[in-house]
């Protein structure tokens, strides 16, 4: 039985403490609900860019955790973004797929390959430090410690149904500039506290 | 005539730029982490390889070579929410190739980013709109149809423009670009 989304998503906010996360399509409005919070910034508007997004941010915060929850149909997008990822080498960051083998946000059209496409094996082969799949959520949340702490970069393909919700059927959220503009404050803070 | 501009004087003229921008960031609270003066965030423009080869060498800047200038783009909008300083070294191909990207992430995130655009092939006796490449033609049209403040680079005298375009990228909260008008030497 593929895994729930919001059921991962819900999982990942009781354990990430002070994880960056950034979600992008339909991890957006689900995870908006569960960690209305500032320490979060969505990929909206440019798709493909949550993995580029995330390594920005794990350079620039060697210290805390960034966690990208990326779509299938994006990473095929910017799918360079993996070999560039391992290239930088962040120790910090854990990228996430949820893999539903369509383009859930924009009318479920089935992605190029569907399901048989297998990211673990290109997150290998760019040169990952870990990749693995998920399909299981017993099994999501006995990883779940080392997921947000080992070594990375550190890829897990999660096998997912469909979210409730999309950024279609469920307008809102923050416009990107205030996410960023929030985030960075909040950084900024931290930084300046830790100084 | 326009001149090249030899690659020793732009790694001085970045390495101000980053101390500067440095100074600005801890002036805002910001500590610095690592011991890089700052990042480029570089898909390789052959118009100024001989900066990229002297970068090599160059342990105070962190040179992070991106697949795409999409990618590019977006890890500066990271590295700018950390507080850290960062330059694009890109192609005008390259800019073509990722305006989804400048447009959705530099300007509708209000992300400070600086970019320095090469015009390979651009004929020396020739202004770029007048030149026989459609790929040196558009550039300075595309940027002034987008709004991103732009100048272009035709000589040694004229690196100044590099410091300046930065801090003019981080005033507007969006794009700048400085175009560089022959290969550098
Ligand atoms: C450059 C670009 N091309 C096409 C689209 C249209 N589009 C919006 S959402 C989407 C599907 C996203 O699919 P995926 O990343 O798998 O996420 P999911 O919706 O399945 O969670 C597409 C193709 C877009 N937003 N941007
Ligand atoms: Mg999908």
């Amino acid at each position: 039985m593929a895994m729930k989304p919001e059921e991962i998503l819900q999982a990942i906010h009781a354990a990430r403490g002070g994880a960056i996360c950034i979600p992008t399509m339909t991890t957006s409005p689900a995870w908006r609900t569960i960690a209305p919070d500032d320490l979060s910034v969505g990929c909206v508007g440019f798709m493909g860019g949550a993995s580029s997004l995330g390594l920005g941010l794990a350079l620039a915060n060697p210290d805390r955790r960034v966690v990208i929850f990326d779509g299938d149909g994006s990473l095929l997008m910017q799918l360079g973004s993996l070999a560039t990822i391992a290239g930088a080498r962040p120790r910090n960051l854990t990228h996430l797929l949820f893999k539903n083998g369509v383009y859930h946000t924009s009318g479920s059209q089935v992605t190029p390959g569907g399901l048989t496409v297998d990211f673990v094996q290109m997150a290998r082969g760019a040169g990952y430090r870990n990749a693995y799949a998920v399909r299981d959520f017993e099994d999501f949340k006995k990883r779940l410690p080392a997921v947000l702490s080992e070594e990375g970069p550190l890829f897990v393909e999660l096998h997912t149904g469909l979210a409730e919700k999309t950024p279609m059927t469920d307008r809102g959220g923050k416009p990107f500039h205030e996410q960023v503009d929030t985030l960075r404050r909040r950084l900024l803070t931290a930084a300046g506290g830790a100084a | 005539m326009p001149e090249s501009i030899p690659a020793p004087l732009i790694i001085d003229v970045l390495k101000d730029t980053f101390r500067e921008a440095r100074a600005a960031l801890a002036q805002e609270g910001w500590r610095q982490k690592g011991d890089h003066l700052g990042t480029i965030l570089s898909v390789p423009d052959t118009h100024q390889k001989s900066v990229l080869a002297a970068l090599d060498k160059e342990q105070a800047i962190r040179v992070i070579t991106c697949a795409t200038e999409d990618e590019a783009a977006t890890i500066n909008a990271g590295l700018w929410m950390g507080g850290e300083p960062v330059v694009l070294m890109i192609q005008h191909a390259g800019l073509y190739a990722s305006i989804n990207t400048l447009r959705g992430v530099a300007m509708d995130g209000k992300v400070p980013t600086f970019y320095m655009i090469g015009l390979l092939s651009r004929e020396k006796d020739k202004d770029p709109k007048d030149s026989r490449h459609s790929m040196v033609r558009f550039a300075e049209p595309l940027l002034d149809t987008f709004g991103v403040p732009h100048a272009r680079m035709e000589g040694p005298d004229d690196v100044h423009l590099i410091p300046e375009y930065y801090r003019l990228a981080q005033q507007r909260k969006g794009p700048a670009a400085v175009l560089v008008g022959l290969e550098t030497a």
